[in-house]
C-alpha cells in the first residue's frame, strides 16, 4: 500500500474518532435524554477558549482540560435547572430556548475575545512514523486517548450499577421512580455528563482546529449528521454514524473538495430522514 | 357495607376521600380505606374502572386532587413519588413491570447489592433464577410479572402495592406468590393488591374494596367469592 | 364577517403605506436607501413569521433563499446587459428558491408526522452550505468580495426611484400574508401548529401544506433578494450565510412572530439599531441575544403584541369597545359541497382485519386480529387493558406498523396507509383524550371539521367557505348547546367534557363511512354520557356509517349497540350479542377472573 493511501486511511480512522468523540456529548443530550441542545456547539467553543484561557495565563495545559470540563459542567447544571426542565413538555420552546443560548455564548467570546482566530500550541508536537509514514504525533496520541475513552465509556455503561440505573431511569421512569431512583437527578447528571464530554472535546481538539467564536456550528451540525445517520439512544448508533458520515466526508473531500464533501454528508442525511427516519440503529 | 376496625395511625395507611385524574377528568372520587400492619387489601373491578389510579395515586405516581393520605402517621403528596421506597412502600405497577433492556437479575439488584433477599424466592420460582442472566425484553407477559413479583416482595417493604401481579402467571406458581404473600403479613408487612384473580386475592387479603367508574361500591371485610364475581360480570 | 376584517387590514395596510412612502420626504433620500435595505430582510422576516409563527416549525436558514435570489438576480442583471432576453429569467430568483424549499421539506416532512428539531438543523446546514459555496466559486460569484457591478433595474436609481419599489414590495407581500392568514387556509395553517397530528385524521395532507408555506416563504425571501441585489449592486456571502439567518429569526422574533407587521417592525427597527449600534458598543449584541432569549421565554408575541395590547388597553379606558376575538356577524349560512372521499362511494363500508400481528421488542401487540365488519351500525370493542383496542385504530390509521397480516376497506389492501389517507377514504377517528385544536375558537374546530373532504383548494381561499352549514352541524348544534353560546371561545378553556362532545362533533362533522371512537363518553358525567350516547346512534343512522366503539362502562355498550367484539391479549376472544358475549363462560373468564 502506497504512503498516500495509509495516509488516507489515517485521516479517514482520525476523522471517524474525532466524529464519536464531538458527536457523544449530543448522543447523550439528545439521543438519550431527547433534549435538543441548540448550544451544544458552544459548549465545545467554551472547551475550546478555555484552552486559550490556559495559555494565556501560562499554565499547563492539563489545567486548561480541567477549566475546560468545570466551566460546561457549571453551566450545563444551570442550564439544565433553570431552562431545560422548565421546558420539558415543549420541545419547540427548548430548541428556541437553547439557541438563544448559543447566540449568548458566542456573542459574549466574542465581546470578551473578539472574532479573530485564536493559536493553541500542540502539547504534544512533531509527528510519528506509523505504518511507515509519518504522521502528527498529537493527531496519534488523541486517537489513542479517544479509543480509550470510548471503550472505558462502553463497559461503564454496560456494568456499573450507576450505568444500570442510568439506562434505567431513560427506558422506564415509572418503574425507575418506583425503586427509588431519582429520576430528575439522573437526567441532570447525565445533562451535565454530555455537555462536559463535548466541553472536553473543544479542549482536546483545540490545537488541531479553528478557533473562533463560531466554530460550535459545525460541530453541532456534523453530531447531529451522525445521529440522524446511525440512530438514537445507543453508543453502536453513534459509532455507525460517525463511520458513514466520516468516511463519506473524508473520502469526497480527498477526491473532490472539501464543499463536496459536505454536501455529500448533507445530502445523505436528507436521505436518511426521508426514507430511515429512525437511522440504522435506533434504541427509541 | 362496613368500614373495618381503625388501626393504629402510627403504622398504617390511611386514605380518606382520595381522588384524582388526568386534566380536569376525576377517574377516581372520595374513596377512604384504611390498612393496618400485617393486612392485606383486595381491590377489585373490571378494567377501566380506576383500580390502576388508586395505585398510582396511593404510589404518589399521580397527583392527589382531593383527599389525604397518611402512611405512618405522615401526610403523604407532596414529594415526588422516588422518595416513597424509603419511606418503606414498593410498587409494582401493572404495565412496563421490568427493564427489558436490563437482566434479570439486574433487575433484581438495581436499589440493593445482596441477592441474599433473593434466594427464598430463588427456590420457589427456580425459573427466575435460571434466567437470570437473560435479558428481561425476552421473557414472556407472566415471567415478567413473576420478576416484578420477586423484586417487589425480596424489597421487603411494610407495604407492598401490586397492579395485577399475575396476570399471565402459571396457575403453579400463583399459588406459590399466595404462599409467599401470607407469610409476609405474618411478619407484619401490609399489602395492598389490585386483581382480577379472585382465587388468588381470595387466598390472601383480608378486606376488600371493589370499584365501579371510579367509586367505591362494595367495601367490607367479610366477602364471599359470589359475591365479588357478581361486581365483575358485564 | 368579511367586512370587519377587511376595513382593519385596509386600515393597516394603508397606514403602512403612508408612512413608508413618507420617509423620503420627510428624511432624506439617503435615510431612505438605508430604510429599503431593512425593509427587504423585513419581508424575509415576514416569511420566517408565516413559517415559524403560524405554521409551527422554526426555519434557522431562511438566509439561504434571500442570498440564492440575491444571486440569481444579480448574475442575470449582470449578462441581461449584454443579453436582453435575460430579462425573462428574472423570475427565477423567485422560483428557484421556492422549488428548492419545496423539495427539502417534502423530503423531511415525509419520514415523520409532526415537525421535529430537523427541519430546523436542516434549513441551518443549508444555509451553511450555500454560504461555502458563495465564497468558493469566485468564478460565478465572486468569491469572498462578493458579486459586483450589478447594474441597476431598469431606470430605476437605485438611491431614490428603487426605494418605491421596495415599498411596492412590502405592501404587497404584507397584503398577502394578511389576506391568507384569515382565508380559511390560515386557520388551517394555524392549526397545524396546535395539532398537526389531528389535522391529518381530518384528510389533510400537512407535510405538503406545510412545503406550500415554506416554498412561499422562500419565494417571498427570493423577490427581497431579487430587489437587493438591485438596490446594493453587490451581493456578497453574507447575505445568504449564518449570521443573516440568525438575525432574521431574532427579528422576527422580538418584532413578532404572529404577523406579519411584527415581522417588519423586527427587521426595521432591531436591525437598523444594531447597524447602528454594533460598532459603537460591543456589548450590544450580547443584549440582543438576552432580549431574544426573554422574548422566548415570556412575550412570544414580541413588540407587535406589546403594543397591540397597550393599544386595546387604552381603547378600554377610552370606552371603546375591542373585541378580543373578530367577532363573526351571524350570517344565514350557506349550505355546503358534498363530501367527496376517495375510494369507495358512498354504500356500506366493508372493514376486515386479517390475521394482523404487530410486535414490538418481543411483545406482542396485536397477536392475529381477524374482525370483519360487513353491515352499517354501531359495533362496540371491549376487553381488558392491554387487549389490543386502541392499537387496533392506530394500525388501522397508519399510527402503528404492523408486523404481518393485512388490513381491507371494501376489499382494497390499506395495510400501512397514511393517517390522512385514510381519513379521506372516509376513516374518522375520535381520541380516547380529547384532541381538538386548544388554541382555535369552537366554531374554528367545527369549521375544519366541515372543510374535511369537502373543501377544495381554490375553496380554501375563499371566505364564503366559513359560512358553510350542514344538516348535521344543526343537529349537533341544538343537542349540544354549548357548541353556538360558545361559539367564540377557544376550545382550550373548555371543560374535559366539553371538549369530549367538541370533538365527537368534529369527527361527525366529517361524514365518515368508518367511525373510529375511543371510549367517547371517558370522563363525562351520566347525564352527558347519555346525550353523547343518544347523539352517536342518531349520527351514525343518519349517515348510514359503520362506527367501532371502545367502550368500559357496559351500561353505555349496552345502550349503544347490538354487536360486541371482545378483545383479548391481542387477539379477537369472541363476537356476538352482548347478551351472547355475558353468558359465555370463555368471556366471563377473562372478566371475572380465576382461572384464565
Amino acid at each position: 500500500m502506497d504512503s498516500s493511501t495509509i495516509t488516507l486511511l489515517l485521516n479517514l480512522v482520525y476523522h471517524v474518532l474525532v466524529l464519536s468523540l464531538v458527536a457523544l456529548g449530543l448522543g447523550i443530550v439528545f439521543g438519550m435524554l431527547g433534549v435538543m441542545n441548540m448550544a451544544q456547539g458552544e459548549f465545545l467553543t467554551l472547551g475550546a477558549y478555555a484552552m486559550v484561557v490556559a495559555q494565556r495565563m501560562q499554565i499547563a495545559a492539563g489545567w486548561g482540560i480541567l477549566l475546560a470540563i468545570l466551566v460546561t459542567a457549571t453551566l450545563g447544571y444551570l442550564i439544565e435547572r433553570w431552562l431545560v426542565r422548565p421546558l420539558q413538555a415543549r420541545p419547540l420552546d427548548t430548541l428556541l430556548a437553547t439557541w438563544g443560548l448559543s447566540l449568548l455564548v458566542r456573542k459574549g467570546i466574542e465581546a470578551v475575545f473578539g472574532r479573530q482566530y485564536q493559536n493553541i500550541t500542540q502539547q504534544i508536537g512533531g509527528s510519528t512514523q506509523i505504518f511507515s509514514v509519518d504522521y502528527p504525533s498529537y493527531r496519534l496520541a488523541l486517537m489513542l486517548a479517544i479509543v480509550c475513552g470510548l471503550l472505558m465509556l462502553g463497559l461503564w455503561y454496560k456494568h456499573s450499577t450507576a450505568g444500570t440505573r442510568l439506562k434505567a431511569s431513560v427506558a422506564n421512569p415509572v418503574l425507575a421512580q418506583a425503586i427509588g431512583i431519582d429520576v430528575k437527578r439522573q437526567a441532570c447528571m447525565a445533562f451535565v455528563c454530555g455537555v462536559a464530554c463535548t466541553g472536553l472535546a473543544g479542549a482536546l481538539l483545540a490545537p488541531l482546529v479553528r478557533v473562533e467564536p463560531l466554530m460550535g456550528m459545525d460541530y453541532l451540525l456534523g453530531s447531529f449528521f451522525v445521529l440522524v445517520v446511525g440512530g438514537l439512544g445507543s453508543l453502536s448508533g453513534l459509532f455507525a454514524g460517525a463511520g458513514i458520515i466520516g468516511s463519506t466526508q473524508v473520502l469526497v473531500s480527498t477526491m473532490l473538495d472539501q464543499t463536496y464533501g459536505y454536501l455529500a454528508v448533507l445530502t445523505l442525511s436528507i436521505g436518511f430522514l426521508w426514507l430511515r427516519p429512525h437511522g440504522l440503529l435506533s434504541n427509541r | 357495607m362496613s368500614l373495618p376496625a381503625q388501626p393504629n395511625h402510627k403504622t398504617g395507611l390511611v386514605v380518606q376521600h382520595i381522588s384524582g385524574g388526568y386534566g380536569d377528568t376525576l377517574v377516581l372520587r372520595g374513596v377512604s380505606f384504611s390498612l393496618g400492619q400485617g393486612q392485606v387489601l383486595g381491590i377489585v373491578g373490571r378494567n377501566g374502572v380506576g383500580k390502576t389510579s388508586l395505585l398510582r395515586l396511593i404510589t404518589g405516581h399521580l397527583p392527589v386532587a382531593g383527599g389525604t393520605v397518611s402512611w405512618q402517621g405522615r401526610r403523604m403528596g407532596k414529594a415526588p413519588a422516588y422518595v416513597n421506597r424509603d419511606l418503606g412502600i414498593s410498587y409494582a405497577p401493572q404495565e412496563a413491570v421490568v427493564f427489558d433492556a436490563l437482566t434479570v437479575s439486574e433487575n433484581l439488584n438495581l436499589r440493593q447489592r445482596n441477592l441474599d433477599a433473593c434466594q427464598a424466592f430463588f427456590y420457589s420460582f427456580p425459573l427466575v433464577r435460571q434466567r437470570r442472566n437473560q435479558k428481561s425484553g425476552v421473557l414472556s407477559g407472566g415471567e415478567k410479572k413473576l420478576v416484578s413479583f420477586v423484586r417487589v416482595m425480596a424489597e421487603g417493604a411494610d407495604l407492598t402495592v401490586m397492579d395485577e401481579p399475575t396476570e399471565g402467571v402459571q396457575q403453579e406458581n400463583i399459588a406459590l406468590m399466595a404462599a409467599h404473600v401470607r407469610q409476609r403479613c405474618e411478619q407484619g408487612a401490609s399489602f395492598i393488591i389490585a386483581e382480577q384473580n379472585l382465587t388468588f386475592l381470595l387466598s390472601v387479603m383480608h378486606q376488600v374494596l371493589v370499584l365501579d367508574n371510579g367509586e367505591t361500591v362494595f367495601q367490607s371485610d367479610a366477602f364471599d367469592r359470589e359475591g365479588l364475581e357478581q361486581f365483575l360480570r358485564i | 364577517m368579511a367586512y370587519f376584517q377587511t376595513a382593519k387590514q385596509a386600515a393597516s395596510l394603508l397606514t403602512l403605506a403612508l408612512c413608508l412612502v413618507a420617509v423620503p420626504f420627510v428624511t432624506n433620500d439617503f435615510r431612505a436607501y438605508q430604510l429599503g435595505t431593512y425593509l427587504l430582510y423585513g419581508v424575509v422576516a415576514q416569511g420566517v413569521a408565516l413559517v415559524w409563527g403560524r405554521l409551527g416549525f422554526l426555519p434557522l436558514g431562511q438566509a439561504l433563499f434571500f442570498g440564492l435570489g440575491a444571486y440569481v438576480a444579480g448574475l442575470l442583471l449582470i449578462h441581461a446587459q449584454d443579453n436582453a432576453l435575460l430579462y425573462l429569467l428574472l423570475p427565477l430568483s423567485i422560483l428557484v428558491p421556492a422549488l428548492l424549499a419545496y423539495l427539502v421539506a417534502r423530503l423531511v416532512f415525509a419520514g415523520q408526522y409532526v415537525s421535529g428539531p430537523d427541519f430546523s438543523l436542516i434549513t441551518l446546514a443549508f444555509t451553511m452550505l450555500g454560504a461555502q459555496l458563495a465564497n468558493q466559486f469566485t468564478g460565478l460569484t465572486g468569491g469572498f468580495n462578493g458579486l459586483a457591478n450589478i447594474p441597476q433595474l431598469g431606470d430605476l436609481d437605485r438611491y431614490s426611484s428603487m426605494y418605491f419599489l421596495i415599498v411596492a414590495l412590502v405592501l404587497f407581500s404584507t397584503a398577502l400574508l394578511s389576506w391568507l392568514y384569515q382565508t380559511p387556509l390560515g386557520t388551517l395553517w394555524l392549526a397545524i401548529s396546535q395539532n398537526e397530528n389531528r389535522l391529518q385524521f381530518f384528510g389533510f395532507a400537512t407535510d405538503k401544506l406545510k412545503a406550500g408555506a415554506f416554498a412561499l416563504s422562500a419565494a417571498l425571501a427570493g423577490s427581497a433578494g431579487f430587489l437587493y441585489a438591485a438596490q446594493q449592486g453587490l451581493v456578497t456571502p453574507q447575505a445568504i450565510g449564518f449570521q443573516l439567518s440568525a438575525e432574521l429569526v431574532i427579528w422576527t422574533a422580538v418584532g413578532g412572530r404572529f404577523g406579519p407587521y411584527g415581522a417588519l417592525l423586527g427587521a426595521v427597527g432591531i436591525g437598523l439599531l444594531s447597524s447602528d449600534l454594533r460598532e459603537i458598543w460591543v456589548h450590544w449584541e450580547v443584549l440582543v441575544a438576552l432580549l431574544f432569549i426573554a422574548v422566548v421565554l415570556y412575550f412570544p408575541g414580541g413588540m407587535a403584541h406589546l403594543l397591540l395590547n397597550a393599544y386595546q388597553f387604552i381603547n378600554r379606558r377610552s370606552g371603546t369597545h375591542v373585541p378580543a376575538y373578530a367577532v363573526a356577524p351571524k350570517t344565514p349560512g350557506l349550505r355546503a359541497p358534498p363530501i367527496q372521499s376517495c375510494g369507495g362511494d358512498s354504500g356500506t363500508v366493508h372493514l376486515r382485519f386479517d390475521n394482523v400481528s404487530v410486535q414490538r421488542n418481543e411483545v406482542s401487540i396485536l397477536n392475529g386480529l381477524s374482525l370483519a365488519v360487513e353491515h352499517a351500525g354501531v359495533y362496540c370493542l371491549i376487553g381488558p387493558n392491554g387487549a389490543g383496542k386502541t392499537s387496533s385504530f392506530n394500525v388501522l390509521t397508519g399510527r402503528l406498523a404492523r408486523t404481518s397480516g393485512d388490513i381491507f376497506l371494501d376489499s382494497q389492501r390499506v395495510t400501512g396507509h397514511r393517517a390522512d389517507v385514510m381519513a379521506r377514504a372516509g376513516v374518522g377517528r375520535k381520541f380516547q383524550i380529547p384532541s381538538v385544536f386548544n388554541g382555535l375558537s369552537v366554531t374554528d374546530n367545527l369549521r375544519i371539521a366541515l372543510w374535511s373532504n369537502r373543501a377544495q383548494a381554490r375553496q380554501l381561499l375563499e371566505s364564503t367557505t366559513r359560512q358553510w352549514r350542514t344538516d348535521m352541524l344543526d343537529f349537533l348544534e341544538n343537542t349540544f348547546t354549548f357548541l353556538a353560546d360558545q361559539a367564540d371561545k377557544p376550545a382550550g378553556e373548555l371543560s374535559q367534557g366539553q371538549r369530549q362532545m367538541l370533538e365527537l362533533s368534529m369527527t361527525l362533522l366529517a361524514e365518515p363511512r368508518l367511525l373510529l371512537l375511543d371510549e367517547p363518553c371517558a370522563g363525562l358525567s351520566t347525564a352527558e354520557t347519555q346525550q353523547q350516547i343518544e347523539v352517536i346512534v342518531q349520527a351514525v343512522s343518519r349517515l348510514g356509517s359503520t362506527a367501532l366503539v371502545i367502550e368500559h362502562d357496559m351500561a353505555a355498550v349496552q345502550r349503544l349497540s347490538n354487536e360486541v367484539f371482545v378483545l383479548h391479549q391481542g387477539q379477537l376472544l369472541a363476537n356476538g350479542t352482548l347478551k351472547q358475549m355475558q353468558e359465555s363462560p370463555l368471556v366471563q373468564a377473562v372478566y371475572a377472573g380465576g382461572q384464565k
